[in-house]
């Protein structure tokens, strides 16, 4: 054969194969679509293959300083997938029988290994493609499981299917677990409650989307990375609320409301300058006995609130300029007549003549009423008692970030809508035919502490995602100043003149003073004939303190006490008083260090001479007490000298790792840390610090009982 | 005269690969732009028009390159097969070793400073087959012989695909293939092809065993489970039965353009799927037209080498093309379900990057050998002793040839000659519009070497 001939041949062979391949492959294609058609069709309805939302993470809700206050964890639903796409024939052989192995240790053992085996190899003979392994299962369970033999080849390999879904936390328990609210869809129906459900937007994100389809007649598999969305995570909001005055705010309530068996409680705890709710706390009875938060009555429930209004009431005096605390006013014994209406003092005082002063001190229904009365009602200027509370702003909304706040009750003047009557401004005075909740009411107390100052009360500071801040909520003032400087100043003496002289002296405190107006309302009183019934009684008690210079701000309300009193100051005034006395003892910026006036003679023995401590801790103290010394170690451990009068010296302590250290010297709470970590048991006697130790420094450690002796 | 007009008129070579190139690249805009749908909702919020801008500057940017490949004299990719072959062996090594992960295949690497990914097998693609034509022709007249010839042919074949297979097992077949094919035209004797073939089955072997101690570097596992995996109903297989689905939903004139529904279903719908959502929008006769569009390029190009049996020309552009049908006929096979998934794009059609660029490239070359191959041939040249006034082509093929042949084809002259008159009638038919500018470009280009040419023309007369 000639050459070019040769050539030509062989490009018409190639050209005939690649023909064929192309017939093929169209023929394969009319196979398909003309002849296969129907089936694949029908395979490609919804039957067959659906979209499935990916539940987003839903962002955390934090405390001030980012501790978790509810969050959500992941939870996983695990099954197996023997005829998975990517699993050969030998990952089966080879895994089958560690697999089962590891199922029957791990995560069922009602089969043993060999029934495993026998259900798995059952299940692959029957294309049975969803075999149940374990519900709701820790993210380390979820590890765990999928690095079981054949699992850990991953993905279509090995077979697993995980689904995951997550469950909200709420680590602090009971700690304003209403204010955390939830969401919860009910029958269509979705609850929002608290913070969940005010920023469920925030907090909720995007919800992804996977493609799943069928395997068998009800299970549905995720088709792995392919056509999938990721969901967008939640972002995080950052509340106003410091953990440990929440912890203090809801222990004390809880503790009174068992103390006086109580139906309904709340405190909130405000910083003053800000507005930022540091505490909020909402206890109610359960049906068996028990307490829980139940309902935000703080945000939620106006009442009337009874004589803490009396602050508003003489405010409005003094603000129109009617009266001086120093006017004398008669206060008839505690009894007086308005109209067919008696009124009688709560406490009884037998005062008659007094200033006006003291009858707000001894918190006088009557002599409040009467000065009221007396001012407006008689000269037929209600209107401008109203006009007063309006600015005061006692009839608006604080907007606080919790849905469902009611408007305060404030009746206009002289409207018959609201039956205004001849009793109505008396009666308005002391706190009854006006309704305010308790966040509301704090708003009030907490503008007088703040110089006038009125802060719209606050719960969430900013929005971060993924620790970054997104979004910020400074501080905002709702009003300038709510009244004059010198009204405010004035009722600012009144309030401290309640706890030195007055109804909440009792509780007078030596180290810090504290400003505020006890209340004792009756709840659902009713009067037919001569009859009169009491539905009970709401005792509150509202202030700030320090009295000097106002921090925090404090509200404190119990409903119906049954047992062991249901006065304000016997009742709630306790609460507030744990709630300061503790902030007060936890917060270094409320108190100021003792050693700026002369030393005491014989101080140098009081220095901690051989105290032995964590160096850092150690020298944060001394520099907070402004005590000066020296260091002369960069040790973890370290023991002070006092050489010389003022002086301290940081010495070395050295603190073996493997052997039984020298603790003497030291707090309980480093010589426990110590040892224990050593691995010994460890028993103490007394108080103080650790004086002797029953094993010498240097033996070898091998879990004895240490003994240690504190003086 | 219009634009169109004027571009018509502009462009020589084979008018048919024009059309060609440019009815699949619209086709490649209209199936990216749809089979994206679903993806740029995934990952841009909806934002589809950024794929189609995206890959519509890639086509713009590719056809660009075709043009220049197009212009180039291809005598220069001869003289560059060397040199290109000399760039890519080290590259392909360094890919392996040091080369960008996706989808677990260590296939890519960054160009320095631009920060684009290449797969270096491309360019490897390029300069091989380059190469065998180059070395085919030049061995042609002792092509039967096996140490003369056939090893240096055979031993950058191994090396080349060899290299390429531990992360992209398809493409080397593919192109060992399609160099098998060239030597088969190019006479080498089947019993050497034979060899080859069990050459190639040795390296596999190694290979897989080999794929068990580095299995990021070989991906043995992968090509096992396919191949072991496939199976012709594709029950259960969820890809295969997305695909099947597609064309069935396609039935005769299909459910129009942009009304994919599988495109949402289908993974890598814009890719290695994309003949399955062209056949569900346009239907049998629209997958029909798009493999009738390739076999077509397969017959134009090859008419050029029954033009020329001996050019380095005709042999590299087949064999460009070749590979290029063959992957075209790979990847529809994935769709229908004829072979077992290989992640081949649909030349010229699927998205994807720079291999786009580089199938540019190739038509370039493809159409600039046409160019010269359609004026008149090289032939025609050694038929009239290169005294033809318009002679640029001729002089230069011929000094390629002639400089090989050493003068013992006197037959195969002859026959040439006789053909001669042929393309001359071509070159009349085709009228001068796009000899002028090209012609004289060409010719000054080539003008010094005139001399030589005919040096070597008058050696074959001894």
């Amino acid at each position: 054969m000639n050459i070019k001939n040769e050539v030509l041949v062989r490009v018409y062979i190639v050209l005939f194969f690649m023909c064929l391949i192309a017939m093929l492959i169209f023929g394969r294609a009319i196979q398909i679509s003309v002849f296969e058609g129907e089936k694949w069709r029908s395979q490609g309805n919804e039957e067959h293959r659906r979209y499935r939302n990916v539940e987003a993470e839903r962002g955390n809700i934090l405390t001030e300083n980012g501790d978790l206050l509810a969050t959500s964890l992941p939870f996983f639903d695990l099954a197996f997938d023997p005829l998975s796409t990517g699993m050969t024939n030998d990952d089966w052989k080879f895994n089958i029988d560690s697999l089962s192995y590891c199922l029957a240790a791990f995560v069922n053992p009602d089969y043993t290994p060999g029934g495993w085996k026998f259900k798995l190899e059952q299940a692959r003979l029957d294309s049975n493609r969803y075999i149940q392994l374990k519900r709701n299962a820790t993210l380390a369970e979820k590890e765990f499981i999928a690095s079981f033999p054949l699992f850990k080849l991953g993905g279509y390999r090995g077979g697993l299917i995980v689904r995951q879904h997550y469950e909200r936390e709420t680590p602090f328990g009971m700690l304003a677990d209403r204010t955390i609210g939830y969401v919860r869809p009910l029958e269509g129906d979705t609850t929002y409650i608290g913070l969940e459900g005010h920023f469920n937007d925030v907090l909720a994100g995007e919800a992804g989307r996977e493609l799943m389809y069928r395997v068998g007649s009800k299970h549905w598999m995720p088709v792995h990375n392919l056509t999938k969305i990721e969901p967008k995570p939640g972002r995080d909001i950052v509340t106003t609320i410091d953990i440990n005055i929440q912890d203090i705010a809801e222990n004390a309530l809880l503790e009174a409301m068992q103390k006086h068996q109580a139906k309904r409680g709340s405190a909130i705890v405000m910083d003053v300058e800000t507005g930022a709710i540091r505490a909020i706390a909402n206890i109610g009875q359960r049906r068996n006995g028990k307490y829980w938060e139940i309902y935000n009555d703080a945000i939620g429930t106006a009442t009337e609130p009874g004589s803490t209004y009396k602050l508003a009431a003489i405010m409005a005096l003094l603000e129109d300029g009617l009266i001086e605390l120093e006017d004398s006013i008669d206060l008839e014994g505690g009894v007086s007549q308005f109209y067919e209406e008696e009124l009688v003092d709560a406490v009884a005082h037998g005062l008659d003549t007094t200033t006006v002063w003291r009858a707000f001190e001894v918190s006088s229904n009557v002599g409040i009423a009467k000065l009221v009365h007396e001012n407006y009602g008689l000269t037929g200027q209600g209107d401008k008692f109203i006009k007063k509370l309006k600015q005061f702003h006692l009839n608006f909304k604080t907007g606080i970030e919790i849905d469902g706040e009611p408007k305060p009750y404030v009746k206009e003047a002289y409207s018959e809508e609201d039956d205004w009557s001849g009793t109505t401004l008396p009666w308005m005075s002391i706190g009854y035919e006006v309704t305010v909740t308790p966040l509301q009411l704090l708003t009030f107390y907490n503008a007088v502490a703040n110089d006038g100052k009125m802060m719209k009360p606050q719960l969430v500071k900013e929005v971060q995602q993924y620790g970054e801040t997104v979004e910020k909520f400074p501080a905002v003032q709702i009003k300038g100043r709510i009244a004059s400087k010198n009204t405010i100043a004035k009722a600012k003496r009144l309030l401290e003149g309640v706890v030195e002289n007055g109804t909440a002296r009792k509780y007078k405190s030596d180290r810090y003073r504290f400003a505020g107006k006890t209340g004792t309302a009756q709840k659902d009183y009713k009067k037919l004939g001569d009859i009169v019934s009491v539905g009970g009684y709401q005792a509150s008690f509202a202030g700030y303190f320090p009295a000097e210079k106002p921090k925090y701000s404090c509200i404190v309300v119990i409903s119906e006490p049954q047992v062991g009193g249901y006065y304000g100051g016997s009742v709630a005034l306790p609460i507030f008083k744990k709630i300061a006395d503790k902030t007060f003892a936890t917060d270094v910026d409320l108190f100021k260090a003792l050693n700026g006036a002369q030393k005491p003679i014989l101080a140098r023995n009081q220095l901690p001479d051989y105290d032995v401590g964590h160096r850092q801790d150690v020298q944060t103290v001394l520099s907070y007490l402004k005590i000066p010394f020296e260091t002369r170690t960069s040790n973890e451990w370290s023991v002070i000298r006092a050489t010389e009068a003022d002086s301290l010296k940081l010495l070395k302590r050295t603190i073996s790792e493997e052997k039984v250290p020298n603790v003497v010297g030291m707090g309980i709470r480093d010589a426990l840390y110590i040892l224990e970590n050593l691995g010994l048991n460890v028993e103490i006697q007394g108080y103080g610090r650790v004086k002797q130790q029953s094993i010498r420094p240097g033996t070898r450690v091998h879990g004895q009982t240490i003994r240690i002796r504190m003086g | 005269m219009s634009l169109g007009a004027r571009i018509y008129a502009e462009l020589r070579g084979d008018k048919v690969i024009w059309m060609i190139v440019a009815v699949l690249a619209m086709f490649s805009i209209l199936a990216v732009y749809s089979a994206t749908g679903s993806m740029a909702y995934r990952l841009r919020g909806g934002d589809t028009e950024s794929f189609l801008v995206s890959h519509g500057m890639k086509l713009v940017s590719g056809l660009f390159l075709c043009y220049l490949a197009y212009i180039m004299h291809y005598m220069r990719y001869n003289r560059a097969a060397p040199y290109l072959m000399a760039i890519s062996i080290p590259l392909l090594l360094f890919t392996i070793f040091l080369g960008e992960d996706y989808n677990s295949a260590r296939r890519w690497l960054e160009i320095p400073f631009i920060g684009i990914n290449f797969q270096t097998s491309d360019l490897a693609k390029l300069a091989l087959i380059l190469f065998v034509a180059r070395e085919v022709t030049k061995h042609k007249d002792y092509i039967k012989d096996l140490k003369k010839a056939f090893m240096p042919i055979i031993v950058p074949i191994i090396v080349v695909c060899g290299l390429i297979a531990p992360a992209d097992m398809s493409t080397a077949t593919l192109l060992l293939i399609t160099c098998l094919t060239m030597m088969f035209i190019g006479r080498v004797s089947l019993k050497y092809i034979g060899l080859l073939i069990l050459l190639w089955i040795v390296v596999f072997a190694i290979l897989i065993i080999l794929g068990d101690f580095m299995p990021d570097i070989i991906r043995s596992e992968t090509w096992i489970n396919r191949i072991l995996h496939f199976n012709p109903m594709g029950e259960g297989i969820y890809e295969v039965e997305q695909a099947k689905i597609a064309i069935s939903n396609g039935q005769i004139f299909g459910v129009g353009p942009g009304n994919s529904i599988q495109r949402n279903f289908l993974p890598a719908s814009h890719a290695d799927y994309i003949y399955a959502i062209i056949v569900e929008e346009y239907g049998l006769v629209g997958g029909f037209f798009i493999l009738g569009l390739y076999i077509l390029l397969l017959f134009r190009v090859t008419s050029l080498i029954t033009k020329s049996d001996k050019s380095f020309g005709a042999l590299a552009a087949l064999g460009l093309t070749i590979l290029l049908v063959l992957q075209a006929l790979m990847n529809m096979a994935v769709s229908v379900n004829l072979v077992p998934v290989t992640g081949l794009p649909l030349p010229m059609v699927s998205w994807g990057g720079t291999s786009l660029l580089f199938t540019c490239v190739f038509f370039g070359i493809i159409l600039s050998v046409s160019k010269f191959v359609e004026g008149g041939g090289f032939t025609g040249a050694v038929a009239t002793g290169g005294g033809l006034k318009s002679s640029s082509d001729k002089k230069d093929d011929s000094r390629a040839e002639g400089g090989n042949s050493k003068g013992q084809q006197s037959g195969g002259g002859n026959r040439d000659r006789n053909r001669g008159g042929g393309s001359n009638r071509d070159r009349n038919q085709d009228g001068g519009g796009y000899r002028g500018g090209g012609g004289n470009r060409d010719r000054n280009r080539d003008g010094g070497s005139g001399n030589r040419d005919r040096n070597k023309g008058s050696n074959r007369n001894k």
